[in-house]
């Protein structure tokens, strides 16, 4: 049991690692990302493969966010002539294009059959409870390390820019301030964050290939941050295990009673439940469970 | 005699002790069932899940094995390496199932194997990938196929084109290992015959329209094509062509090439499409138990849905081996799967009928549904590939290619 729910915890904490990433882009300055996906793609190859070549771990985790904050770079420029639904459009293109090229580039990431055997975080310890555990910690960290330091940064003088970016960026612009170079740092920290998300994820899993990475990923992440409360710290946290629960715990409904339900219906199911929970949320708690509710 | 507090109590002890007993008695062998329900695999996943249950279910009404029942635990994998892991999680360190049986696509099996050796348990799964073979995957050998790797049926499929006299093949392929494999491993032996390859197209999942792709094909004037393809893109693409008017014939594996292929399109368009089985052991007395227990749960015939035969088979194969073994232990029992699968041996073809040949000290050899079920060095079984024409919407098999 202690085993499952080490896993559980560990996919739960990637998830927060992706929500905050998010919350800073979506939440703090309005960049609507639908592409946060190909930045986790990015994050998680970088890491498989230069830490396969026998780079040690840590550096590989560093290249991984250094790679995906890289990426994020084109994607800034763009944002300088696009607003909201169409930079939308171009990002969920991103993450596509992220997918395509990664599924073509055979030389680099064998393509569709895959990395398997990437080496796991703390193989020291063996593959059992203890190496998960230790992984636990690791990620537990690198989210504390996150949440704080977007704390930090929302109240920060760089916070209250990109708040205003999100509130009025004519405004801002009256005022001096240039939004361009703001939004580029802003996708560059969220995207760094979904890289180290991407790394923890492959030397979990151990197993890559293009189809874990459909747009699918960047909706849960949204799914978690809506739930959570949009432009929270915490509501990142809270969404993303709130996420995890709806994701996991209607395993247990079958073991309870089998017959009641078959296997098709409790998938249809659990999809059903999350989207009337993001029903209910919107009309009752626009905010979500930990929402800002000093604004209106 | 009065009944005094003192006695109640230890009357009520006493019963409260009895479940244990019972339970003790009644300790069983759990396996789990993983299979894809949802995502792409979903039109197989139902029904490998209902095989595993069914053929469970004869197997404990057989006796069991070694005296205990096996108990099933079923899971979804949704067809998502990281959705399996935590259920294979769940399934190992909740339910504490000693097998983990049908895993379906290949990510979904490469994802699923380090955690069940990490865990001394066996995986049977019905994946193409070669890389399930051979160390890191298949580390301990506790991984099972009982599917033909797709590069095989690659072969059986150039071993028909010779065969049917094609000239000028080209080939299309869904972008995934699956669809890759079969086209690749065509390619490879087409060439290692001495023949020209012709146009290679790979292709996108979930698009509308593949007209631009097929039309690509078909401008190479080719006498057959040669899919690695599955049921949704495969019905568009013989739509679209059909609407083409170009004369041409079709090579593609019979998880594309099905019934339900024919019902969604009519005879017409079928016609004289060549679909290519891994037998599917038609004749054998192990089929016709699957294809009754198979109309009894999902109300189709069992020919539909391949891979619940080999689900079917991996209940059978397990509770043979454990039967021969007379042990509960992964090592034990692992070894024993060559034993009671492979040749030479009394054939046999369900769990009972083994089960009294073993209790008489005879050496079986299992003969499945799925294909005679003779496992190689790596886990891997040979099947021989059933060529099927489509003629007026029937299935007409008319010969075995054997590679």
């Amino acid at each position: 049991m202690e085993a499952y729910l080490v896993a559980i915890a560990i996919i739960g904490a990637i998830y927060v690692l992706l929500t905050l990433g998010l919350t800073l882009q979506y939440g703090l300055t309005g960049l609507v990302n639908f592409g946060h996906v190909g930045f986790f793609a990015i994050g998680a190859y970088a890491s498989a493969i230069v830490s396969m070549q026998g780079v040690p771990l840590v550096a590989s985790f560093a290249f991984a966010a250094l790679l995906a904050a890289l990426a994020a770079w084109p994607i800034g420029l763009v944002a300088l002539r696009l607003r909201d639904d169409y930079f939308a459009v171009v990002t969920l293109g991103f993450g596509e294009t992220v997918r395509l090229a990664i599924t073509s580039e055979k030389w680099l990431t064998n393509g569709v059959q895959g990395i398997p055997g990437i080496p796991r975080t703390f193989a020291g310890l063996g593959v059992g409870l203890p190496g998960a555990l230790a992984t636990l910690a690791a990620i537990t960290l690198v989210c504390v390390a996150a949440a704080l330091a977007l704390r930090r940064i929302t109240r920060s003088p760089f916070g209250r820019v990109i708040e205003a970016i999100r509130d009025n960026e004519e405004a801002l612009k009256a005022l001096g301030k240039d939004p361009a170079r703001f939004k580029i740092q802003v996708l560059a920290l969220g995207a760094a964050l979904a890289g180290i998300a991407g790394a923890f994820y492959a030397h979990y899993i151990t197993y890559l290939s293009p189809d874990q990475f459909i747009p699918l990923v960047t909706f849960y992440v949204w799914m978690a941050m809506i739930m959570g409360g949009v432009g929270r710290v915490s509501g990142a946290v809270v969404g993303a295990l709130l996420l995890m629960l709806f994701l996991e715990g209607t395993r247990f409904l079958r073991d309870i009673a089998p017959d009641a339900i078959s296997g098709v219906a409790m998938a249809s199911l659990r999809l059903g439940a999350v989207g009337l929970a993001l029903i209910l949320f919107t009309l009752f708690r626009p905010q979500g469970l930990v929402g800002d509710y000093t604004r209106r | 005699m009065t009944i005094t507090r003192r006695l109640a109590l230890g009357a009520a002890a006493g019963t409260l002790a009895l479940p244990n007993v019972v339970r003790a008695q009644a300790e069983t062998f759990r396996i789990g069932a993983l299979n894809p329900i949802t995502g792409a695999g979903s039109p197989y996943g139902t029904g490998m899940q209902r095989m595993i249950q069914a053929a469970v279910e004869a197997i404990n009404s057989a006796g069991g094995v070694n005296g205990r029942r096996i108990e099933v635990f079923a899971e979804d994998t949704q067809t998502s390496p990281q959705a399996a892991v935590l259920a294979a999680k769940k399934l190992i360190e909740v339910n504490r199932v000693r097998a983990i049986l049908g895993t379906w696509s290949s990510g979904v099996s490469l994802a699923v194997i380090p955690l069940t050796n990490e865990a001394d348990i066996l995986l049977m799964h019905t994946s193409g990938a070669p890389a399930l073979s051979t160390p890191p995957a298949n580390a301990k050998n506790f991984g099972y196929r009982y599917q033909a790797t797709n590069d095989r049926f690659g072969r059986a499929f150039a071993e028909i084109a010779v065969r049917e006299g094609f000239r000028r093949p080209a080939t299309m392929a869904f972008n995934n290992a699956s669809g890759i494999g079969n086209t690749d491993g065509f390619r490879r032996a087409w060439a290692a015959k001495g023949n020209q390859n012709g146009e290679h197209v790979v292709y996108e999942p979930n698009q509308p329209s593949y007209r631009a792709e097929l039309l690509r094909v078909l401008s190479t004037r080719p006498d057959v094509i040669v899919m690695g393809s599955f049921l949704p893109d495969t019905t568009i693409i013989l739509r679209e062509w059909f609407q083409t008017g170009t004369p041409v014939k079709w090579i593609i594996p019979a998880w594309a090439a099905n019934p339900q292929l024919v019902q969604a399109l009519g005879p017409a368009v079928t016609n004289g499409i060549i679909a290519v089985d891994s037998v599917s052991n038609e004749g054998a007395e192990a089929f016709t138990a699957y294809d009754a227990a198979y109309r009894r749960a999902m109300n189709q015939p069992g020919a539909s849905n391949v891979y619940a035969a080999m689900t079917w088979d991996m209940a059978n194969t397990l509770a043979l081996a454990i039967e021969q073994s007379k042990s509960f232990e992964t090592g034990v029992i692992n070894a024993a799967i060559r034993q009671v699968a492979n040749p030479p041996g009394e054939a046999v073809s369900s769990f009972a009928a083994g089960k009294a040949a073993i209790a008489a000290g005879r050496k079986i050899n299992y003969e499945g549904a799925s294909s005679v079920l003779d496992f190689d060095e790596f886990g891997d079984v040979t099947p021989d590939f059933g060529v099927f024409f489509i003629e007026n919407g029937q299935f007409n098999r008319r010969y075995v290619v054997k590679i």
